[in-house]
């Protein structure tokens, strides 16, 4: 087929953009881990900020993605290089799933597993890392699945500011008018979010407790 | 002679505990002597399984004062506290993703016991509880709901504390199996003299593994009596409590002793 | 435990792996970007071909990118190494400067100000001034005897007038025109496709279009541009910009670079754009034949 002789005598572009969009979306993930997972946490074990943390993360996720990347252009430092503000706004995009997840895991924990383990002595660190979070790691897992499916979504759209990535290959092909370049980009992107699903989701039902 | 009087191994002051309005303590007053099983009778909403927290600081009084080995519960560390009380509910509550033998180690292993030490206890405690040695590798989803209360009994015991709370723990049990486990708690209570507050709304249970039954209702302490005392006694609530369970309790009366 | 240790130690990996990718990996390979129409497109066909038959170097194209933002962007972060750029369009759009004064003059101030603040710089000009044209069907300016746009600022309210997207954006685009001529349209202009608005003003569909000095439909379709004889328009040389790092580590880029000083007309580019767009014709033969022609190529 056209477009896969095209990918081939491009490869070296093709992996050049593939790199550059797992690095967007790889650097945004973790850091919407390192936020929301901690903040999960938190609001499972003081639940009364848990409507306004939730909320927040809700009303990020409903503002459409181009529109995000406009309003943060103008904003200093983070404006001045695409890929500073792509990563900027894919982790705000994937704090919502992870957060809600870790919340959720954690409060799914059994009460009385919990009860247990703090009435025989455990502090509440030993609680969290040893009993609730082990317990909670599948569901948190799938948190970051949906994350990462959707990063990979929405950098497509982060070419169009300039961060490149493989959305660069759809916007140029349309440029072109030509259906291998914008192909070249569309069918590694579609898999990369196949790949990253199915992994993390394999994760997942290997950590499910029992 | 008079035997000096020994400091109670656990001690209600005046104890009081409200939450959201609501006064589910008041002014309770109790003294539990070391190595007795002391039962905390009532029905749901006594207060009773909230005076077991008050022992291992779960919950603190709002006023009043509860102490442990005559030092009040309040100062110290509370996780000392709790680590040197054996704790027992009714849903068990072991860690499901722990195996038997992870799972009963878990206090001796955060306190620094020696690999060899913990695997020694963990043998010597199944045995204590009835169950075989090939347990130590086998998940609470695979136990039935007997032997699952039997590790969470042998865990409670694992750092050997003096005293044992335990919470309606062969509540959620059939009948059999309960009569098993109550049995075997007689024997081991024979042999290991341990303070233990037990809480139950089966007077049936109470009068058999109890030394001393302490009769609760809306948050006030009724009347402390022995089995057989408890049986005969005219206050309303006791004897009410005694024709609701109806025949054949004075067999069940104390059948250990205290 | 081990099972959160294991993820732990699986993202600190991974944060580290990509930390330690950020720079990008083409060291032996030069990459050429352009914008997405098709003088910028030809002008970086150009470059790709004078680098790679005159140094050993691997080049890659990415072309066809939306915009000078996009390009400013990808060169500063070191996904391409170099692209052609305008002048005037460096000067207002990305340094942000109000344009006024001669070639040399805002050559120079583009220069230092890249190399100052970007880390980048300016190879030599290529030799034409692609300024923004106003263009008016041949018909209509003979009839009306217009040359000038001050001239024909009296007629445009009987006027249409389209314009693509980014010169109706841009600070030294249609607002600032507008003032400095005073002219008023007898409607707002309308945004259009750059490949569509030459069609429309020979179709009648607009009276007024915002073309390019370069554009090779100019004599094709007899339109006339209009003078900008109030110099509203700074000058817009055609330069290739490139990234310092590349120049130092492969000094024979700047070398290929410096052939094609003052190599292209204003004509050459006409026709060169023509070629493409007018006669269809493959862009790398059209390119290849032109070095080929000024002996830069063998």
């Amino acid at each position: 087929m056209n477009v896969f002789r095209f990918i081939l005598q491009n490869h070296s572009q093709v992996l050049e953009l593939t790199l550059e969009h797992l690095r967007l979306v790889g650097f945004s993930t973790l850091l919407a881990m390192a936020v929301g997972i901690p903040l999960g946490i938190v609001i499972a074990h003081r639940p009364r900020f848990n409507k306004p943390v939730l909320a927040s993360a809700n009303i990020i996720q409903t503002i459409p993605s181009l529109a995000l990347f406009g309003f943060l252009l103008p904003v200093p430092w983070l404006g001045e290089r695409s890929e500073r503000l792509a990563i900027f706004a894919l982790t705000l995009y994937a704090l919502l799933p992870i957060i809600r997840n870790t919340y959720t895991g954690i409060r799914g924990v059994d009460p009385a597993v919990v009860e247990a383990g703090r009435g025989m002595g455990l502090t509440e660190l030993q609680l969290l890392f040893q009993v609730e979070l082990p317990l909670a790691v599948s569901v948190i897992l799938s948190g970051v699945r949906v994350a990462v499916v959707i990063s990979v979504g929405v950098a497509t759209i982060a070419a169009a500011i300039g961060a490149g990535g493989l959305g660069e290959f759809i916007f140029r092909g349309l440029a072109m008018v030509d259906n291998r370049v914008i192909l070249a980009g569309a069918i590694p992107a579609a898999l990369l979010a196949l790949v990253a699903d199915f992994g993390v989701g394999w994760l997942e039902r290997r950590l499910q407790p029992r | 002679m008079e035997p000096a009087a020994a400091i109670p191994a656990i001690e209600f002051r005046n104890v009081s505990y409200g939450i959201a309005g609501t006064q589910v303590l008041s002014g309770f007053n109790l003294q539990v002597e070391s190595g007795e099983t002391l039962v905390l009778l009532g029905r749901s909403g006594s207060g009773k399984t909230t005076s077991l927290k008050l022992v291992n600081r779960l919950l603190s009084p709002t006023s009043g004062d509860v102490l442990v080995n005559g030092v009040s519960n309040g100062e110290g560390d509370v996780i000392h506290l709790r680590r040197s009380i054996g704790y027992v509910i009714q849903d068990v509550g072991l860690f499901p993703h722990f195996t038997v033998e992870r799972n009963i180690g878990l206090v001796p292993k955060i306190e620094g016991w020696p690999a060899d030490r913990i695997r020694a206890r963990v043998q010597e405690l199944l045995q204590t509880v009835g169950l075989t040695p090939d347990f130590t590798s086998r998940y609470p989803h695979q136990l039935s709901g007997g032997q699952r209360q039997r590790v969470g009994v042998a865990r409670a015991l694992a750092a050997d504390p003096e005293i044992l709370l335990m919470d309606e723990p062969f509540g959620a049990l059939d009948p059999l199996t309960r009569d098993e486990l109550q049995h075997e708690f007689l024997a081991l209570q024979q042999r290991l003299h341990k303070t233990v507050v037990f809480v139950t709304h089966d007077l049936r249970e109470a009068l058999r593994l109890g030394s001393r039954i302490a009769l609760m209702e809306a948050g006030r302490l009724v009347t402390v009596l022995s089995p057989r005392a408890f049986l005969e006694s005219s206050d309303p609530l006791a004897s009410a409590y005694v024709r609701a369970f109806g025949e054949g309790l004075e067999s069940s009366a104390n059948r250990g002793t205290s | 435990m081990t099972v959160l240790r294991t993820i732990l130690g699986v993202s600190v990996l991974a944060a580290l792996a990509l930390l330690l990718s950020c720079e990008p990996s083409h060291s032996d390979s030069i990459v050429v970007g352009s914008k997405n129409f098709t003088e910028s497109f030809l002008l970086g066909e150009i470059l790709a071909q004078q680098i790679e038959a005159h140094t050993n170097l691997k080049v890659e194209r990415r072309f066809y990118l939306a915009g000078t933002y996009i390009c400013q962007q990808a060169i500063l972060a070191g996904r391409i190494d170099v692209y052609p750029e305008y002048t005037g369009t460096a000067f207002t759009a990305i340094l942000k400067e109000k344009a006024s004064g001669a070639n040399e003059d805002v050559y120079a101030q583009v220069k230092r100000e890249y190399e100052r603040r970007f880390g980048l710089t300016l190879g030599p000009a290529f030799g034409f001034n692609d300024t923004f044209a106003m263009e008016i069907r041949g018909g209509d300016a003979r009839r009306l005897s217009i040359k000038t746009l001050s001239q024909a600022a009296a007629f445009a309210p009987q006027w249409h007038a389209g314009f693509g997207y980014e010169f109706m954006e841009r600070p030294d685009g249609y607002r600032g025109l507008a003032a400095m001529y005073g002219l008023h349209f007898a409607e707002e202009p309308r945004i259009m496709d750059l490949g569509l608005l030459a069609r429309a003003l020979k179709d009648h569909q607009i009276d007024l279009a915002a073309g390019n000095a370069t554009d090779g439909l100019i004599p094709a379709l007899d339109f006339v541009v209009l003078e900008d004889d109030r110099h509203y328009f700074p000058p817009y040389e055609a330069v290739p910009v490139v990234r310092q790092q590349t120049i130092q580590q492969h000094p024979e880029v700047a070398r290929a670079l410096a052939e094609l000083a003052g190599k292209i007309s204003d004509e050459e580019m006409q026709r060169l754009n023509y070629a493409v767009d007018g006669q269809r014709r493959d862009a790398k033969e059209v390119v290849h034949e032109f070095l080929r022609s000024k002996g830069l190529v063998p």
